[in-house]
């Protein structure tokens, strides 16, 4: 028997205790990854936006919209690829209210070519691009609200009034996390004919693909300071810019599931710190015996920390063992299939686990060290002379 | 019974134990009551902002102002209608006003968010007497001062008294003064003449919304049917409090089960740091155990007298982190509000409900978390337990 295996021996002595640490740490663990997660996934819009987009709105306000000519101009700029635009429809289902989706008026052909990572088969393009009511659907949205190729579906508009009908021409998926699977999109020219003379040919807002990643901020520039001497002026940026602006709406909320994070850890900490102390306590007696026996003080130490350490481990990997079913499959599919639109992939990061395994040993070990170093220091006489 | 001072004083006999304990059940309890808080600010800022005998005139199909457009001849004959009130001076008691989203920069400088910015006519401190400029003076009539909410004062960049922010290019705008409304969301706005917004939002011959304060809260539904069966106003209405509710809907649905998550989590983890000193506690005393039952003492002093300690002990924990949540009733949070994408800031508000819920919360803790340990030792044999 070495010495690391009497360390980790310890941890089965008060079976009872331990089963109930580990518990109380695996729930922690649990909860840290499920908070770390809710961030992570809404993060992902900015981890994975596209490098060589750039969106260009309305200078003063994203509700406010653009004439349409502002789309020739940007196509001519010089860095640009292709553009498209789109207008925030905000459609609802009538026969499900509370379900909220994105709506977008788009324009099929280039959107399809700037949004390359929207996968739809090649039998749905077709059928959308010629049918001008014709509307494709992301995957989760169509689960969600049960919708088939061939179908007619009504929506009644909360900016444009009143119901339109669609024809669902297509299901599209996604081979990049940069895109939405719950989104609603349809022509934007069946839109635009239907409305008011006064409402005609404005569009909500511009994405543009640039030649090169590294130029794509010198575009913006140049985009903006086009429009700047018209009567509308633009604020461009990368896609990334433009969804880290709306994780800055977000910034309290993030702010405040941060500071339950670290309050998980010191809840950890105090766990791992009461088990480690108690065991030490009724132990104080055999660390006497074993100095007697000739081992060191830094042996004693050595022990205590191994314990702490085996027990951080095990407590971190059951909470992962436990976090994928509850967190991955149980919470994060319901949310992925019924709240799409907002949290489109609620998945555990690889470096969530690594947190959480780690945070877990960390601080088993932390709890461990003023009891490590106290039954270190004590005199063999002292040790076994105690009585608790 | 067994003397509740042997409770107390074992408690204070392992004083590290129970500290850290007590602590954890402490921590658990602070997350638990600001959460609670979070939630009871979100309803009173918006909770604040409606009221039961106003109703809300929007365009059919919108479903918050920013989005709705009203043309003011339909506006006029709105505020005419025989249900609503009319004030001394003849006049209706009645509001219509513009509204828009300003995106502007944070004062930190880091990001940008969204702010809603409301074009008020002169009279609109008569119609909503609960709002007051509590530093500097009310905007001029027809100019380009403003005045701003005291919860956004300060987080934006020219947004304080003195200050000037730009709702237009080249259209700067004057902060004169900061009004206050009980912590409802008119606190997160800025408020500027009637038609300088229109100018800025490009609304002309609009208003956003019309509201109107009834004769009695139980007009409500006379003058409902009377606008809403009109086919050429095309507008809804609703009760203001119901509007407001609507709003929040969304953002207080995830709070809630963010909230519900982390008390179901954080319970379990404070439970079973609950029992593991309860179980070391009871284990360490077996022989007390077995003197007291000697003396006497029946099964269920014993039970009881181990109850008693846990929920003393979780409650002492509970005490302090009660006592500690108060102290969030200092810091503001901002969240976005998913229906208008905008801000609104508000304060974490302890209630007296919310604290007593808290502490319940805790004693509740204690008494599951002690209930097995209390039951082995109540169950000890005494001849084991003094032999042990």
């Amino acid at each position: 028997m070495n010495l690391a295996s009497l360390a980790t021996r310890n941890v089965g002595r008060n079976r009872f205790r331990t089963a109930l640490t580990l518990l109380g740490v695996a729930v922690a663990v649990v909860a840290f990854v499920m908070l770390r997660t809710v961030i992570s996934s809404m993060e992902v819009a900015v981890t994975h936006a596209a490098h060589d987009r750039i969106g260009i709105r309305h200078k003063v306000s994203f509700v406010m919209q653009l004439p349409r000519r502002y789309i020739d101009t940007v196509r001519q700029t010089p860095g640009v690829h292709s553009a498209t635009w789109a207008n925030w429809f905000g459609g609802k289902d009538p026969r499900n209210p509370r379900e909220f989706f994105p709506t977008l008026a788009v324009d099929p052909a280039s959107f399809l070519e700037v949004y390359d990572e929207v996968a739809v088969s090649p039998a749905d393009r077709e059928r959308w691009l010629a049918d001008r009511q014709g509307a494709i659907v992301g995957d989760q949205l169509a689960r969600l609200l049960r919708l088939r190729v061939g179908d007619t579906i009504t929506l009644s508009g909360t900016i444009y009034p009143g119901n339109w009908v669609f024809h669902v021409s297509g299901i599209y998926t996604a081979t990049r996390r940069s895109m939405d699977r719950s989104e609603f999109l349809f022509h934007w020219d069946y839109l635009n004919n239907a409305l008011p003379e006064r409402r005609r040919d404005q569009i909500g807002w511009i994405i543009a693909r640039v030649d090169d990643p590294s130029r794509a901020s010198g575009v913006s520039a140049a985009i903006d300071r086009t429009f700047d001497v018209q009567d509308i002026q633009t604020l461009s940026m990368s896609e990334r810019s433009m969804n880290l602006s709306f994780m800055g709406m977000m910034s309290g909320l993030l702010a405040a599931i941060n500071a339950i994070s670290g309050i998980i850890l010191l809840i950890l900490l105090m766990l791992f710190g009461n088990t480690m102390s108690m065991g030490v306590r009724e132990r104080t007696q055999e660390y006497g015996v074993l100095r007697a026996l000739g081992f060191l003080p830094k042996h004693i130490a050595g022990f205590i920390l191994g314990e702490a350490a085996a027990l951080g481990l095990a407590a971190g990997v059951l909470g992962l063992a436990l976090s994928y079913p509850l967190v991955q499959y149980g919470l994060g599919r319901w949310l992925e299939e019924n709240m799409g639109s907002m949290v489109p992939y609620f998945r555990i990061e690889t470096s969530t686990a690594a947190q959480a395994l780690g945070f877990s040993l960390l601080l088993g070990v932390a709890s461990a060290l003023i009891p490590a170093v106290r039954a270190s220091r004590l005199t063999v006489t002292d040790a076994l002379r105690r009585i608790d | 019974m067994v003397p509740v001072s042997y409770s107390v004083r074992n408690l204070m006999v392992r004083r590290t134990t129970t500290a850290a304990t007590a602590l954890g059940i402490g921590l658990v309890v602070f997350v638990f009551a600001s959460v609670l808080m979070l939630g009871a600010g979100l309803k009173r800022a918006m909770g604040r902002s409606g009221s039961a005998d106003v109703a809300i005139v929007l365009r059919a199909g919108s479903d918050a102002e920013a989005s709705s457009g009203i043309e003011l001849p339909a506006a006029g004959l709105v505020t005419a209608s025989p249900e609503v009130r009319v004030r001394p001076d003849g006049r209706s008691d009645a509001v219509g006003e513009v509204v828009g989203v300003l995106a502007l920069d944070r004062a930190g400088g880091e990001g940008v968010s969204n702010v809603q910015v409301r074009g008020v006519p002169d009279d609109v401190y008569r119609f909503r007497p609960s709002v007051h400029v509590v530093a500097g003076r009310a905007a001029a009539p027809g100019s380009d001062e403003v005045v701003v909410g005291a919860a956004i004062r300060g987080r934006f960049r020219g947004v304080d008294l003195g200050q000037s922010f730009e709702i237009k290019k080249n259209r700067r705008v004057r902060v004169v003064g900061v009004i206050e409304d009980r912590g409802s969301s008119f606190e997160s706005e800025v408020w500027g003449d009637i038609d300088t917004v229109r100018a800025a939002f490009g609304r002309e011959a609009l208003v956003s919304s019309v509201r109107v304060r009834l004769r009695s809260a139980g007009q409500l539904d006379a003058f409902k049917r009377a606008i809403e069966t009109n086919p050429q106003l095309g507008l809804t209405v609703k009760r203001e409090s119901v509007y407001y509710e609507e709003l929040a809907q969304g953002t207080t649905m995830f709070l809630t089960i963010l909230g519900l998550l982390i008390a179901f989590f954080f319970s379990a983890g404070a439970m079973i740091g609950a029992m593991i000193t309860m179980h070391a506690s009871v284990a360490q005393r077996s022989r007390e155990i077995g003197t007291l039952r000697a003396l006497g003492f029946s099964r269920r002093s014993i039970l009881a007298s181990f109850l008693f300690e846990s929920v003393v002990l979780s409650l002492a924990g509970g005490v302090a982190g009660a006592l500690a949540s108060l102290a969030m009733g200092l810091v503001r949070f901002n969240i976005v509000n998913f229906a208008t994408w905008s801000e609104v800031v508000f304060t974490f508000v302890p209630t007296p409900s919310i604290v007593a819920s808290s502490l319940l919360f805790a004693a509740l803790m204690g008494l599951l978390g002690g209930f097995f340990p209390a039951v082995r030792a109540a169950r000890m044999n005494v001849l084991d337990a003094l032999r042990a």
